[in-house]
């Protein structure tokens, strides 16, 4: 994160130039103190001393003083705080004293009796540049230049929500008007560039910005801590492997989910426990709903033009959850995804959304693998092996299972992947009186292609609930899931 | 106008008549509503005072405009 | 009428206009149902009736609606009927 900053701009950029030499006093009227130092003023003016007032040119009275209601002198002086007495030499500050210091304010302008009626200090009051109903101003006056984007005007008619859906921007719900300074706050929130290009996106093949990833991010509503999450996420859904073009165009449901690792996760507030695949937490609503919205608006996936869902799911707005890394007994997914230990990343993976699985009676690891294992057969269709890949997200009370009984993630996955090796009787078209299945099979196929599940641990303390979440094709014919470690988190 | 707007979102193909003193209103209006031009079409004012044949006649004069705007006519035809 | 502008950064590939435009039209209007809306200021319908016989000639269905006041945009009702109804809609007489 850099912070918002106003004032770190030249004269020069805004063409305003302060005296290269000699005192200056910034104040504003509606300062107790400055109103308290306004009779030492018109001394200091005498002496050549440059006032500026921030809100008001005719405070105060009988002085003669330079406007700044623009706030381009106070912005290029880096004041802070009013009143701000600066000494200035050959266009350099050397001395500056912040609020009323008899004692500085006389050491520095050489009048040795000046404010003999006043008291010794008195502090000062916030520059007219930190007031919150100007920050916007500033901030766009100051930065704004970064932007490229076209600017649309929505006409004074017009509601804002109504506007932005009438534009084709939003996927069915409101969004957030992406203005110039909300897209500037939430650039904030990385140090990368504005024009730097962060991936090429499906289906159009549309070059991304950081600018225009944070547009989307700003219209899905996400906070400028969020956006390296979803930087990372846009380029790890737009690598080749991810196929995000084939996701899209498929008939089937399945899109494009976020698993957010390491400490990122913590800190910007994506949820792992309670609730963790469904609402409540901004993180996991916005970020997962940001990466779809670039997709829809920087990509031109949308739904009935390339985006050809037969039915669609309710993730396809947006899925993001966090695993649970910091109270589960295993070594995390990411880990085993060649992201060295704390450091944080994102897996997208093709999900449908989960599906509840409950067992709330076995107490080996033999019987809740075998539970598991009859649930996660049904992805795709229980006679199809194998094909569609799957996430498996364990409940706490689920892992605490395999944990307690010595079992560590290698080992679950093993017993998952012999538990899903299914016998060509089963799969056959017509076994079962089902016409659906494999044609002719042989032996026994397994449920997933190697790698095709992934095991993730989240959820609330209480509940012997797991969920699968049903992906789509995997590999190459389909879509691999795909890590990326996120930069700047 | 915003009947327009409305119906034009809705995917129906909308067009409005108004006497010529609407022009300055509605292109205000429309631009307000975010259309850089709208398909409206403009008869002489003024309407409330006018006969039964002087209106139909007016209709007469129309047709060929309001044809354009709702169709891809050339109102010359 | 006057209220201030919202300024945004367009979140597309830019590629379509900026401004809102009216949708595509169709060639002619034979075999379309096209409505006529009267904003219900006097003389309106007598216009109306014109151009609803002119319409006809011309092979199109006509069917007639009427707003309740012409200070206010129509309600959500009428909007909803006409567009289930309506290929085109010929909205007058404003004066």
């Amino acid at each position: 994160m850099r912070p918002v900053t106003t004032t770190a701009t030249t004269a020069a950029s805004t063409g305003v130039e302060p005296p290269a030499d000699g005192l200056v006093v910034v104040v504003k009227q509606d300062c107790p103190t400055c109103q308290l130092v306004a009779p030492v003023l018109g001394e200091l003016v005498d002496r050549g001393a440059t006032v500026y007032s921030q809100d008001d040119p005719a405070f105060p009275p009988g002085v003669e003083v330079r406007d700044d209601t623009a706030l381009d002198a106070s912005v290029a002086l880096g004041i802070d705080v009013v009143p701000t007495l600066l000494r200035r030499e050959g266009g350099r500050e050397t001395a500056r004293a912040e609020g009323w210091d008899r004692a500085t304010w006389r050491e520095l302008s050489g009048v040795a009796d000046l404010g003999a009626d006043l008291p010794d200090w008195k502090p000062g009051c916030g520059s007219r540049t930190h007031d919150p109903a100007v920050a916007d101003a500033m901030l766009v006056r100051a930065r704004g230049h970064e932007l490229t984007a076209r600017r649309v005007e929505l006409a004074g008619l017009e509601d804002e929500a109504e506007a932005l859906y009438d534009r084709g921007w939003t996927d069915g719900l409101p969004v957030v008007a992406p203005t110039p300074p909300r897209v500037l706050r939430m650039l904030a929130g990385t140090t990368r560039a504005p024009d730097e290009v962060v991936a090429v996106v499906p289906p159009n093949l549309v070059p991304a910005t950081v600018e225009k990833v944070a547009i989307n991010a700003v219209l899905a509503g996400c906070r400028p801590e969020y956006l390296p999450v979803v930087l990372a996420a846009v380029e790890a859904v737009c690598a080749e492997e991810f196929n995000a073009h084939g996701l899209l165009a498929t008939t089937w449901g399945a899109a494009p989910a976020v698993l957010v690792h390491g400490p990122v996760a913590r800190r910007i507030g994506v949820n792992s426990g309670g609730n963790a695949l469904g609402q409540g937490t901004r993180a996991n609503s916005t970020i997962g709903r940001a990466v779809q919205l670039v997709i829809r608006n920087v990509g031109g996936g949308r739904p009935g033009e390339v985006d050809r869902a037969t039915l669609g799911q309710p993730g396809k707005v947006g899925l993001c959850f966090a695993e649970d890394e910091e109270s589960s007994p295993w070594e995390p997914l990411s880990v085993g995804r060649g992201v060295p230990a704390g450091t944080s990343a994102v897996t997208v993976f093709a999900t449908e959304g989960p599906r509840g699985v409950v067992d709330q009676i076995s107490r080996t690891p033999e019987s809740l693998a075998r539970s598991l294992a009859v649930a996660l057969r049904g992805v795709g269709h229980p006679k199809l092996a194998p094909g569609f890949d799957a996430m498996l997200v364990l409940s706490p009370e689920h892992v605490a299972v395999f944990a307690e009984a010595g079992w560590d993630r290698a080992r679950f996955t093993a017993a998952l992947a012999e538990l899903l090796l299914l016998p060509p009787e089963e799969l056959a078209r017509g076994a079962d009186g089902i016409e659906e299945g494999v044609p002719e099979p042989t032996r026994p196929r397994p449920k997933f292609r190697p790698d095709g599940l992934l095991v993730a641990v989240a959820g609330g303390g209480a509940g012997k609930f797991s969920a699968v979440l049903g992906g789509w094709v995997g590999g190459p014919g389909g879509s691999s899931p795909v890590t990326r470690v996120i930069e700047e988190a | 106008m915003h009947d327009l707007a409305a119906l034009e979102a809705d995917g129906v193909t909308a067009t409005f008549v108004a006497s010529s003193e609407f022009v300055t209103a509605t292109d205000a209006q429309a631009r307000a509503l975010g259309f850089a031009s709208v398909p409206a079409v403009y008869v002489a004012h003024p309407i409330q005072d006018r006969t039964d044949p002087e209106m139909a006649a007016l209709a007469d004069e129309a047709l060929p405009r309001v044809l354009a705007a709702v169709t891809g006519a050339s109102p010359a035809g | 009428m006057v209220s201030p502008v919202t300024v945004v950064l367009d979140p597309t590939d830019e590629s379509r206009p900026a401004a809102r435009t009216v949708g595509p039209r169709p060639d002619d209007l034979a075999g379309r149902t096209v409505g006529l809306l009267d904003i219900a200021k006097p003389r309106g319908d007598v216009f109306l009736d014109r151009l609803a016989d002119l319409l006809t000639e011309r092979g199109a269905t006509v069917r007639r609606y009427a707003k309740p006041t012409f200070t206010k945009p129509m309600p959500t009702d009428l909007r909803a009927e006409i567009t289930a109804q309506c290929d085109v809609v010929i909205e007058a007489l404003a004066d």
